[in-house]
């Protein structure tokens, strides 16, 4: 409180001083915040003077600005930024208004009053989120308005005001449908509208991700710190992507660097020492530009309340590391290096512990050909490896690595107004040496694959994308085609979208090749002879925006064939990895957002999922039929910073299933409910100009505890706290518009 | 220019990065199991065994320091003093007590504050193979309640969690001997769990 009075002082003190030398000459000075509807302050923001060329100035880091007037008549102000309505006011209606009247009676002496106004400006986005530029559904640039497949954006700001501990936590706050779980031995596993880890890709900045457990990639590594926004793409888009893009794919883009410099560092600590600690720094110069960061995030171990699958979660202590360093080389070639490191330690025994880590690496080489023309070449690599560390031997022993390299080619032409087309092609060595395999301990298989695009602007208000993919992977002697149409048409305030998208997943080298004795109980075998599992999918969706409301629906359907599992064999007398008969999967996916000028905003999201295994099969997965999310949160900004407040919740209901009695036995089932539940969290924030946000944040504020936790059951003892701080530097340093 | 070199770079790479970080296993002609170490005064020493098979006992015999296995149903040696079968543990016909300390080399002889236990006849697990159609093979055989504390195993989730006592058990063998036992491992350095590491003393 002290803090906010003494930069509320300082500030006033300022103005003050700048109003002295101006009474005499009788200018009038206007200062004023500009923020969005969020109530985020909008730095670089025009503000002009209507009909006075070269007057006008532009808010700084803290939406702050101030303009000197030259005499005390009635002048018309406007606010404009790119992608925002403009707004105006005049100084005649803002002297008489009550906010400066209330402004002039606490802190202006008299006579002083007429020379100072405060005019604040609120810029609304032209469309809630429409003028966000997205790259996953169609590998260009393209603006929400335009991109003809339904994406879901996570944007910095709400990454922020997420406070969300991790990905995982922020992707299921957000949104409906997706539920991250534990498999066996408290291992990660997603579900997303009835589709797996092994079919939801995850990538970074367009780059997929080697290794995984149980099917799922290690989510520790995707970390927010560095993260511009989220893009999420619902349904197959193995035409773009290749294998694994079955159920959807969700993109983590990288901040672009604008500034000279930033540097922002947080901490949160949390219940159960929930500790996150990071920071990045980011510079350019001239033609270059670089980001480090660094996180590391810790738990403590945390004992169940209630029995369970599971009785005690690990203790886990992660570290991430990340450079990125950018060189324009003339104004045609644009290079990028990066580089990547990452830790984690799981103690899951008093005397053993998991170790993983990642090294990754890429450069990547844009040319801009010429105004319609640009091509990229790029090559990357990742390995990421698991060990076992022995804490009374002190040996720390691989028995995992999978190491990725991939080369890639992408070039994009533009048609003038009727199109542009997109053709590219990878190539992957992919190597995996792994302890479930026996008796040699590695195997290595060649991907190949080459893609084309045809983005066609056949009418102003029609829009088609198709494309066809060819992939080819040597191990499997697999291949396919993934074809998709995607068509949007736009009137005023509404997008119709309509769209066909191919999903396919080649078997992976575990799947075709494990050879492992589990724990002398039985063995689990690969199978060489497995079939690629394909999907086709089917959307059709509705969009209304207009001002600050968005409503969408979107109806899905998937028919999945030869999905890969493991089953019982009597013959090997183990399980072997199978293809399962052909499954259905469908429902409906439907969101709504509204934003208001007085700070308030609003989301709700809800997604039904209903699956079928053909011919009336036995369907055993559990994927909850409905989940619902839903968002109310608040803003209010003044000269003393930003205020925020934000209520999340995500509702999943129960789910029956059939289940196994015996493994063995594929003839005997029983039907198990797990029941459902609900979370809520409450977060408050308050952010000052100097680039300090302080954040509390309650999480399972209903205090729901799972009588009995399966594991799919959410992994919570209860109610829980953390507090936050985030300091941006640099905004500590920036010049204030009110001290020019 | 730059992509050529990189990828030039990783062609030595291929398999990855970084190997030299991560230890080697243990080799398995540098695993030693029996009688491994002896004291200097010749009255104790360690003793490392194997007992990771279901379907196997380990007997051991302190005064000749033998080691001998025999497979469920077959016949035990003619002289031992303790078995071992997983976590189980069997003292025969003789028996044993839990003291309070935590290293052999505190190991009193005064045995007047201690309780001797008999085994007692337990079913142990056999034969898992049938496992995962829910039908476990067990046999029931002697076993000591005591020296089978040892270590608790906790089945109830995948996978298991184990938690050592750390104790000392004094063990009166058939013929009237003491030795003062402590598993002080329950796996070996590469991680295998089921290779019990022994400290041992004898009066």
């Amino acid at each position: 409180m002290h803090k906010t009075i003494l930069i509320a002082t300082t500030l006033l003190a300022t103005a003050f001083a700048l109003l002295a030398p101006l009474s005499a000459t009788a200018q009038r000075v206007v200062i004023g915040l500009v923020h969005d509807t969020h109530g985020e302050p909008l730095p670089g923001v025009t503000v002009r003077v209507a009909g006075m060329p070269g007057l006008g100035t532009a808010t700084d880091l803290d939406g702050r600005y101030m303009l000197k007037l030259p005499d005390t008549s009635n002048y018309i102000l406007c606010a404009s930024m790119v992608g925002m309505k403009s707004d105006s006011a005049s100084t005649r209606a803002a002297a008489d208004s009550a906010a400066q009247r209330r402004f002039a009676r606490h802190h202006l002496p008299k006579g002083k009053s007429a020379n100072m106004l405060v005019i604040n400006f609120t810029l609304r986005e032209q469309a809630v989120g429409v003028q966000t530029v997205v790259v996953t559904a169609t590998r260009t640039p393209k603006t929400l308005l335009d991109v003809p497949v339904v994406t879901r954006v996570i944007d910095a700001k709400e990454i922020r005001s997420a406070d969300a501990a991790t990905v995982q936590d922020l992707l299921e706050a957000e949104m409906p449908g997706i539920e991250f779980n534990y498999s066996m031995n408290q291992q990660v596993n997603v579900s997303l509208q009835g589709f797996g880890g092994n079919s939801v890709l995850f990538l970074v900045d367009g780059e997929r991700l080697a290794g995984e457990t149980l099917d799922n990639i290690d989510y520790s590594r995707l970390t927010l710190g560095d993260v511009g926004r989220v893009e999420v793409v619902k349904g197959a888009a193995s035409s773009l992507y290749g294998s694994n893009a079955v159920g959807g794919v969700v993109n983590l883009i990288s901040r672009e660097q604008t500034e000279p410099w930033t540097l922002s560092v947080n901490g949160r600590i949390g219940s159960h020492n929930d500790q996150r600690l990071g920071g990045t720094l980011s510079l350019k110069r001239g033609r270059v530009s670089s980001s480090t960061s660094l996180q590391r995030n810790h738990t403590d171990a945390i004992a169940m309340p209630a029995p369970g699958d599971f009785g005690n979660l690990y203790a886990t202590t992660s570290l991430n590391a990340k450079q990125r360093v950018g060189v324009e080389v003339g104004d045609k070639l644009r290079l990028t290096a990066r580089a990547s490191y990452f830790f984690r330690e799981r103690e899951s025994a008093v005397e053993q512990h998991d170790r993983y880590r990642d090294f990754g690496g890429g450069v990547k080489g844009e040319y801009t050909i010429n105004e319609a023309t640009d091509a990229s070449l790029s090559y990357s690599f990742d390995q990421y490896d698991k060990s076992d560390y022995t804490l009374a031997g002190g040996l720390d022993v691989r028995d995992y690595s999978n190491v990725q390299h991939t080369t890639r080619a992408i070039a994009n032409h533009t048609f003038g107004s009727t199109g542009t087309l997109t053709v590219g092609g990878d190539f992957m060595r992919d190597y995996l040496m792994s302890y479930q395999f026996s008796p040699e301990d590695h195997h290595r298989q060649y991907t190949a694959d080459a893609f084309a695009q045809w983005d066609w602007a056949i009418t102003t208000r029609l829009n088609a994308v198709c494309a066809l993919r060819y992939d080819y992977y040597s191990e499997a002697a697999a291949d396919h085609l993934s074809p998709k149409l995607n068509l949007m048409y736009r009137l005023d305030q509404v997008a119709l979208r309509a769209g066909y998208a191919s999903g396919f997943r080649a078997p992976t080298l575990k799947e075709m090749y494990m050879n492992f004795d589990m724990a002398n109980i039985f063995m689990i075998y690969g199978n060489a002879a497995l079939r690629p599992e394909t999907s086709d999918n089917l959307q059709l969706s509705a969009e209304w925006t207009h001002n600050g409301y968005n409503l969408a629906g979107t109806a899905y359907y998937n028919h999945v064939k030869n999905r890969i599992t493991t089953l019982w064999s009597q013959a090997l007398n183990g399980m072997v990895y199978t293809n399962m008969e052909p499954m259905e999967i469908g429902g409906v996916d439907i969101n709504a957002s509204a934003r208001w000028d007085n700070g308030l905003g609003a989301r709700v999201g809800y997604v039904y999922t209903h699956e079928r295994v053909a011919d009336g099969g036995l369907l055993t997965s559990a994927t909850r039929p409905h989940t619902a999310t839903a968002r109310i949160d608040y803003s209010r900004h003044s000269f003393h910073g930003t205020f925020n407040v934000a209520l999340t919740g995500r509702v999943m209901s129960a789910v029956t299933c059939d289940e196994y009695t015996s493994l063995t036995d594929l003839t005997s089932t029983e039907r198990r409910t797990y029941p459902a539940y609900s979370l809520w969290k409450l977060t408050v924030s308050q952010s000052y100009p100097k680039g300090i946000t302080l954040a509390l944040t309650l999480d399972n504020i209903l205090n729901y505890r799972p009588a009995y936790y399966y594991n799919n059951s959410p992994a919570t003892t209860g109610r829980t706290i953390a507090v936050s701080l985030t300091w941006d530097v640099d905004r500590s340093f920036a010049k204030s518009a009110l001290t020019e | 220019m730059v992509l050529a070199a990189a990828a030039a770079a990783t062609l030595a790479a291929c398999n990855g990065i970084f190997g030299g970080i991560y230890d080697q296993p243990v080799a398995a002609e540098d695993l030693r199991y029996g009688f491994v170490e002896e004291d200097a005064d010749g009255r104790g020493g360690t003793l490392v065994l194997d007992v990771r098979p279901y379907d196997r006992w380990t007997f051991v015999d302190f005064a000749m320091q033998r080691v001998d296995t025999a497979h469920a149903g077959e016949a035990a040696p003619a002289r031992w003093d303790v078995a071992l079968h997983r976590f189980d543990a069997s003292a025969g016909t003789g028996a044993v007590a839990e003291t309070g300390l935590h290293s052999v080399d505190e190991a009193g002889w005064e045995t007047d504050g201690l309780t001797f236990v008999a085994d007692v006849d337990s079913a142990v697990m056999v034969d898992l193979s049938h496992m995962v159609e829910g039908e476990i093979g067990y046999d029931s055989v002697p076993v000591n309640p005591v020296l089978s504390h040892w270590v608790d195993v906790d089945l109830s989730q995948m996978p298991p969690i184990y938690t050592p006592s750390g104790k000392v058990y004094m063990l009166r063998t058939a013929d009237g001997r003491l030795v003062a036992l402590q598993m002080t491992e329950y796996m070996d350095a590469a991680g295998r769990k089921g290779v019990v590491t022994i400290k041992y003393r004898h009066p």
